[in-house]
């Protein structure tokens, strides 16, 4: 399913919000949730977490999984808290804006 | 970027995330992440069922085109640790400065007096820095000025250099001297001429040019045209043209443009107005209305007195490929031409050549840059003490250093942060030192005389502001080096050893300190000197006689409008009604008219003959004035021979003039001269009348108080009718009291005449010492600060010793010391310190204040009274300010000190 732009940036953000994830944990995360809807490539989705990390919505420290492996965790930042805040409001709102667009019936 | 691990999932270990910095641990970070990802997928594959080769190829998948992904994922990671790495910086500088703000809050009396102290110094530099910017920096209003020069006339037995030439010499100058592209010239005083018929009568100021002056300045008219060279001749234009000011252009023609080609009544006559200057333009010193063209009669080029009277200055441009050496080498042929060719008139006289802007600076150069050096040295004593603050603030905090360093803190970083607090400083001071400088530039343009700052526009340019911030980046350098490299330096193992005594291993910051106080003492006694000179200087001058009693006269300028007023019977009579009518008021007791008044600048100078006696060799150089015969009864001159004017000297009577003391000696000697015919030139015509010698005054000082008088002839107004007159009114009581009847008696005589200027002889005597009285003023300011900051040093340093010697002095009054003696301790070292200050600013001053002897009246350079009394005084304050820390010190417990170390 094509991303209305922006949306990346806030469901990364929703993900993190659980708490520390990589890059394949937070793409696992998003698939799941959707049913397999959001299928984002790994590639994008890495290079959306240098962008956000360059803005210091989030920080990324190298950790090391449950089964021992070494991984790039990302950390949500209070800057990333706010802005998760901010665009959940605005998709939301927007969201609505459409469905009302577009459920609309003829009289 | 640490992060403190508040919320790690099970299972996690975190580790240290190590910097990377450079783009190649960039590259490995985001290579290690990709294959952590590949990693992570193919495992999850795995999970699901899929064969572990298979589950890999379809992770590596991702990679795409060879190396493209990760190619995109360097790029991503590099450019994210580049934006990181610089933010991290900035915020080290936010941090740091944020630190220096709070430490100012904590010590607030510190930041406060190194501010206020700063501000001063930087204020006083700024406001300087204007003048000098607006004076001698910036370039004249014209096309390439530094092409054009002035030729003026030198003459060794007159003592003339750059004197304004005559006519006859400039035009053969114009002609001969082929190094010069153009030669123009104008009158350079301001006369005033009547406007009419646009609103109440008003005053302008008027002066004439040579019909190319504006072409040879490269200045074009900003509407219609300026003068033709041919308009330097008379009968080349019916009514006469020409140009305004920009100024007079908008404010009193309300700019219109539909001016251009009309007439105007000036004095009464009609002058056509052919253009309007450019806003820029202005000549310092010249403050011009409405140029008029020279309008010379061709028929005078062969008289005498084209020749002989000096009274244009000649601006020329240097032809392309010449220089000053080689125009000045073809003006000297056509020099010793004219000498050969003209000896009546030419046998003594050269000429020379000097760049123009250096010449119309002339006058105030020298004294703006003493001010400018003087605001220097403040502001050098300002940086010492700020320094000062700094280092007993280093040595307070070297512990809290020296932990920060053994905590991990490099040794950079303690020394930046040591040099943004000096800076930080510096900005604050940097501001306040602005807005007082922009308070104290208006402050400036508004008291300094005419002379001084001869331009009208002085205000805070770029270049101001960028001079300010120079100054203020250098002072933060300057006084944040010392401290920022010596908290560096110390280890920190030594500081703590000291365990808080302060005993020991603070020798840099001493010697640091020591180093500050020797200069801030040489710098505040040189300018204490400098200031002391000028006062000695001062004083002689209020009390130098000018020849006349200043006290409660009023004088009152008048233009009578040639037009109207248009022969000898009818000045005559208006003058003398309006002397009668003014002696009726009340609190007047009597009144005079003269043609000029005395230290108001020099009257016209001429040349004499006596009859019966051959030509003087150097001609002879007077000056002449027209006064009424009640002049020196009203001003109380002294009559020292013969007679004064009489009512009977008129017109029709024989020829009478009056002589100074300064004539009579220097021309007469011992002889009597009353009875002696002689006869001198005037302008513009040379018919040299024979006039009978019928008395000898006192002298009056022309051109300032301190300018010896000149040889003067004096005629009878009546005899020399002039225009322009002033009317001195002595009174009984306040002579301002007067003046609003004076001014109705004017306007009811003749509703049309404006007053050109009214003023009391005790202003014109006080306006003729304004520059004294300012540079005295300005410098005793600058010095008063100076010693000021100085003594704040004095007393800094020597707090300082005495607290780093308590314990001792504690150990001293405990062995039985006098207080004096331990008091003496500490005063000798601040003393020691001050005495090689004062002899270094003693030697410094002896150099320094030659430049100002043009300045000084009556005090030599090296006056032995200022160059003791001043170090003395410096000396004994230095003593005062050591002595009162050493006291305290003394007065100090010797258990409790012993027992808080």
């Amino acid at each position: 399913m094509p991303l209305l732009k922006g949306t990346l940036d806030a469901l990364v953000l929703k993900a993190l919000s659980w708490g520390p994830m990589h890059a394949f944990e937070i793409g696992r995360w998003l698939a799941d949730r959707s049913a397999g809807e959001l299928a984002i490539e790994e590639a994008a989705l890495i290079q959306a977490l240098h962008r956000m990390e360059e803005r210091r919505l989030l920080v990324g420290e190298w950790g090391v999984t449950v089964n021992n492996r070494r991984a790039r965790y990302y950390k949500m930042t209070a800057a990333g808290r706010a802005h998760l805040r901010g665009e959940v409001e605005s998709l939301k709102s927007s969201v609505t804006a459409l469905t009302a667009v577009l459920a609309a019936r003829s009289a | 970027m640490r992060m403190i691990p508040d919320d790690i999932r099970a299972g996690v270990r975190r580790l240290f995330r190590l910097p990377p910095g450079r783009p190649e641990d960039a590259h490995r970070d985001a290579d290690a992440e990709l294959a952590s990802v590949i990693d992570a997928k193919t495992e999850y594959l795995t999970a699901r069922g899929m064969a572990p080769d298979a589950a890999r190829a379809e992770a590596r998948r991702m990679l795409g085109e060879p190396g493209g992904t990760r190619a995109d994922l360097r790029r991503s990671a590099e450019r994210r640790e580049r934006r990181l790495a610089a933010f991290e910086r900035l915020g080290e500088a936010t941090a740091d400065m944020r630190y220096a703000l709070r430490t100012f809050r904590r010590a607030p009396l510190f930041a406060g007096a190194a501010v206020v102290t700063l501000a001063l110094g930087i204020g006083a530099n700024t406001a300087i820095y204007s003048a000098v910017s607006a004076v001698i920096l910036r370039p004249l209003p014209y096309t390439d000025p530094d092409r054009l020069v002035t030729v003026g006339e030198d003459n060794a037995d007159f003592r003339w250099r750059l004197q304004d030439a005559a006519p006859a010499n400039y035009l053969d100058w114009k002609d001969q001297v082929a190094a010069f592209r153009g030669v123009a010239a104008y009158e350079p005083f301001q006369a005033t001429t009547t406007l009419s018929g646009y609103g109440a009568p008003r005053l302008l100021t008027t002066t004439a040019a040579s019909g190319g002056l504006f072409d040879v300045l490269g200045v074009r008219a900003a509407l219609g045209r300026t003068f033709q060279e041919a308009e330097t001749w008379r009968g080349t234009g019916d009514p006469p043209p020409a140009v305004l000011s920009y100024r007079v252009w908008r404010d009193v023609f309300g700019a219109s443009d539909s001016l251009i080609g009309k007439t105007v009544p000036l004095d009464g006559r009609a002058v056509q107005v052919v253009g309007v200057l450019p806003e820029r333009f202005s000549i310092p010193g010249l403050d011009i209305d409405v140029w008029r063209p020279l309008a010379w009669d061709p028929a005078d080029r062969t008289k005498v007195w084209f020749r002989r009277a000096h009274f244009i200055r000649v601006v020329a441009r240097l032809a392309p490929g010449a220089t000053l050496t080689s125009a000045n080498t073809a003006l000297q042929t056509v020099v010793s031409r004219l000498k050969t060719e003209y000896p009546a008139t030419n046998a003594h006289m050269g000429a020379s050549i000097e760049p123009l802007h250096h010449f119309l600076a002339g006058a105030a150069r020298l004294p703006l840059t003493v001010a400018f050096a003087a605001a220097g040295g403040l502001l050098l004593i300002a940086c010492g003490n700020v320094a000062n603050l700094l280092l007993v603030r280093a040595a307070v905090r070297s512990r809290e250093a020296a932990v920060r360093r053994a905590l991990g803190a490099g040794r950079g970083r303690l020394a930046r942060q040591a040099l943004t607090e000096s800076l930080v400083l510096a900005a604050l001071g940097g501001v306040a030192g602005l807005a007082l400088g922009w308070w104290g530039t208006r402050v400036f343009a508004a008291l300094m005389p005419h002379d001084l700052l001869p331009v009208r526009d002085v205000g805070m340019s770029w270049s101001v502001l960028a001079f300010v911030f120079l100054v203020t980046a250098v002072c933060g350098v300057a006084f944040g080096t010392g401290p920022a490299l010596w908290t560096a330096r110390r280890h920190p193992a030594d500081v703590l050893k000291e365990e808080g005594r302060t005993s020991s291993g603070a020798g840099r910051t001493r010697r640091w300190g020591d180093a500050l106080l020797v200069s801030q003492v040489a710098i505040a006694l040189a300018l204490t000197l400098g200031a002391g000179l000028l006062v000695r200087s001062y004083m002689l001058l209020q009390h130098v006689s000018p020849g006349f009693e200043a006290e409660r006269v009023l004088a009152v300028t008048l233009d009578l409008p040639g037009l109207r007023f248009d022969g000898a019977t009818r000045i005559n009579a208006f003058f003398e009604e309006l002397q009668r009518r003014a002696r009726e008021l009340p609190g007047v007791e009597s009144t005079a008219l003269a043609s000029s008044l005395p230290l108001s600048g020099p009257p016209w100078s001429s040349e004499f003959a006596v009859a019966g006696r051959p030509p003087m060799s150097s001609g002879g150089d007077v000056v002449h004035r027209e006064l009424s015969p009640d002049y020196q009864r009203v001003m109380r001159v002294r009559l020292l021979r013969g007679r004064l004017f009489t009512e009977a000297d008129r017109i029709a009577t024989p020829l009478v003039v009056l002589i100074n003391e300064t004539l009579a000696r220097t021309y007469f000697g011992g002889e009597d001269p009353v009875g002696l015919r002689v006869a001198f030139d005037r302008i513009p015509d040379s018919a040299s009348a024979w006039r009978t010698i019928v008395g000898v005054v006192g002298d009056e000082r022309q051109t300032g108080m301190g300018v010896p008088a000149r040889p003067e002839f004096i005629a009878p107004a009546a005899q020399d009718v002039r225009r322009h007159m002033t009317l001195l009114v002595r009174t009984t009581g306040d002579p301002l009291a007067v003046a609003p009847a004076v001014r109705r008696s004017v306007a009811a005589l003749d509703p049309g005449l404006a007053i050109a200027s009214m003023k009391t002889m005790n202003e014109v005597r006080a306006a003729s010492l304004a520059r004294d009285r300012f540079l005295t003023a300005l410098f005793l300011a600058f010095a008063t600060v100076g010693m000021a900051l100085g003594v704040i040093g004095v007393y800094g340093v020597v707090t300082q010793l005495a607290r780093r010697r308590t314990r001792e002095i504690g150990i001293r009054v405990a062995l039985g010391a006098r207080r004096w003696q331990v008091q003496w301790l500490v005063v000798r070292r601040g003393l020691a310190l001050s005495v090689l200050g004062v002899a270094i600013g003693l030697g410094v001053a002896l150099e320094a204040t030659r430049v100002m002897r043009t300045l000084l009246f009556g005090v030599a350079p090296a006056d032995p009274v200022t160059f003791v009394t001043v170090p003395l005084l410096v000396l004994l304050t230095v003593v005062v300010a050591s002595w009162v820390p050493a006291a305290r010190a003394s007065r100090a417990d010797a258990s409790e000190v012993l027992r808080a170390e």
